[in-house]
């Protein structure tokens, strides 16, 4: 696939979650499994032992249990954002399920993309990008070019050449 | 022995179903069910193994003539009937309204009281068209009241409390800003775009009960207002405020608050508050310039008052650098520049003391007050 059709992105913060307080982006996650089938044999064990600790720890996603006959498990997360993510659990350990449930949990709902960046702001420099005016004296921009002031060389002390003639002298 | 013809019975059927490739995938899980419930655990593994041949996917070379076909067909199909039907998230057979409620308070941390956070999410247009339904089957609405009571006297609350603590917080963060300026700000903050943005992010959308669908904008900024008149009601003004302070300005973050605020003439508006504090007139100088004969030209001006720097910025004509470098002296004056302080926010902002009866100097009364008072040097031409 050509790079440039691979989406990429900016590092995102929605809603500006956390300035304030935080809200915990996945509003409810379905957990779709088969009652009867051995392929849905974690996610049953799964929501014996490990789905109401879940529950208990995080009251603000809602979570439903969708049984349906024969066919393989999967998990559905929707977010705030309207997004849903499905993923198949086929042959995934409860130890496996409660771990993607987890990863679900932390998500902020945006498309998982390459980043650009690690970090971005709206505001680089607060105290204004530079420019090759920046640090320019003023005086310059009236002086008319060429001018033998600007043109002479710039002394910026004892030069290599004017150390060797002093020791010449002094002998 | 009835049960050993039985499972010898099933590894017959087993065996043919991988000749017959077009075996039922329901019929394979019904016998494997047969086997797990009434076989002995002996023979467990061995059928098992025969099962997961059901789920494997040999990897095939070829193309099958018939999905081409097949696939062509269902994409004319849907060509011809449409688009799907645009649901609401409460037709699902995964819904519970109650859960769902239980769970909108505690995602935001607050303890609403339950009746009045229904209420919230009550629209207009639901109580009319459930009257409207009523009407239709020929109840009679005098006899059987319906006891439901739209958002529209909560949203009123609610927005009265927002507006005037976002003006209240924002005059105390930015004291020097200019009273049109807050005005401008809290403009924008309390837009129907805005709302209903905050509104999807905290999870409203889907308990909203309207008619229409999608939920419009307008109906998603009432409801959050409502949750914030809900909240008044129930747990007074100071938490209200907290849920304003945490879910409505952080959304100026980010934003340049000074772009938010259109001023008309820059420069007027800087002689006159100049005049005012006592300082001499602004004057404009040329400080540098670059590319004047190109496309990319750019003078940097500088504004002076008493030979004293005020402030400079760039622009691709005298003119507009000159109204740039004006706009950047009112930024300094109202102490909004880019490297002001960030907006106190979070744990931070629960200490935070307001003066909730002060009010801003107002631009309009600065311009006023300078060009009607006799003044020597008055110039009329920039105002």
């Amino acid at each position: 696939m050509a790079n440039s059709a691979i989406p990429r992105d900016f590092l995102k913060n929605v809603l500006q979650n956390g300035m304030g307080r935080y809200v915990c982006q996945l509003q409810r996650i379905t957990f779709r499994f088969c009652k009867s089938h051995p392929g849905s044999r974690h996610m049953r064990d799964f929501v014996e032992n490990h789905l109401l600790d879940f529950t208990k720890k995080n009251p603000g996603v809602v979570v439903y249990l969708q049984p349906r006959r024969h066919r393989p498990p999967s998990i559905v997360a929707e977010f705030l954002n309207g997004r849903r993510e499905t993923m198949e659990m086929i042959g995934k350990e409860p130890g496996e399920i409660c771990k993607w449930t987890e990863h679900m949990r932390g998500r902020s709902g945006v498309q998982i993309v390459n980043m650009i960046r690690n970090n971005h702001t709206e505001t680089p420099s607060t105290q204004g990008i530079w420019h090759p005016f920046m640090f320019r004296d003023s005086t310059t921009a009236l002086a008319k070019f060429p001018s033998s002031q600007y043109s002479a060389v710039k002394q910026t002390g004892k030069t290599a050449t004017d150390f060797i003639l002093e020791e010449v002298k002094k002998k | 022995m009835k049960m050993g013809l039985q499972i010898s019975k099933i590894r017959h059927r087993l065996l043919t179903f991988n000749k017959k490739r077009d075996f039922n995938v329901k019929m394979a899980a019904s016998i494997l069910k047969n086997i797990v419930f009434t076989s002995t655990r002996s023979i467990l593994p061995k059928t098992l193994r025969i099962s997961t041949c059901i789920h494997h996917k040999v990897p095939k070379r070829n193309y099958d003539q018939y999905r081409m076909r097949y696939l062509k067909e269902m994409y004319q199909k849907r060509l011809d009937v449409g688009p799907e039907k645009q649901r609401r998230r409460s037709e699902w057979i995964n819904w519970n309204y109650d859960a769902e409620i239980y769970a909108f308070g505690q995602r935001l941390g607050e303890d609403f009281n339950e009746s009045t956070l229904r209420q919230a999410f009550i629209n207009r247009s639901y109580v009319e068209g459930e009257r409207k339904k009523r009407a239709e089957l020929g109840i009679d609405i005098n006899a059987v009241p319906l006891q439901l009571e739209d958002n529209t006297q909560l949203a009123d609350d609610g927005f009265a409390l927002m507006s005037s603590y976002v003006k209240v917080y924002l005059r105390n963060i930015y004291p020097y800003m200019f009273e049109e300026g807050i005005s401008a700000v809290h403009d924008y903050l309390t837009t129907d775009k805005m709302l209903a943005h905050i509104a999807k992010h905290i999870g409203c959308e889907d308990l909203i009960l309207s008619e229409e669908i999608p939920v419009m904008e307008s109906t998603l900024s009432t409801a959050f207002k409502a949750v914030i008149g809900a909240l008044f009601n129930d747990k007074g003004q100071e938490q209200a405020e907290r849920f304003v302070r945490d879910f409505v300005l952080p959304q100026l973050i980010e934003e340049d608050i000074n772009q938010l605020w259109h001023i008309v003439n820059p420069m007027g508006l800087l002689k006159a508050m100049l005049s005012l504090s006592g300082k001499g007139e602004p004057e404009p100088r040329l400080l540098w310039k670059s590319g004047i004969n190109t496309i990319m030209s750019l003078y940097w001006v500088g504004i002076y008052s008493d030979k004293e720097f005020i402030a400079k910025s760039p622009g691709e004509t005298v003119l507009i650098a000159e109204e740039m470098a004006a706009r950047e002296a009112i930024k300094k004056i109202m102490k909004t520049d880019d490297s002001r302080a960030p907006l106190v926010l979070g744990n931070a902002a629960e200490n935070l003391m307001l003066d909730y009866n002060r009010v801003n100097l107002s631009a309009e009364d600065i311009i006023r007050k300078y060009y009607e008072s006799p003044h020597p040097q008055k110039d009329f031409s920039t105002s």
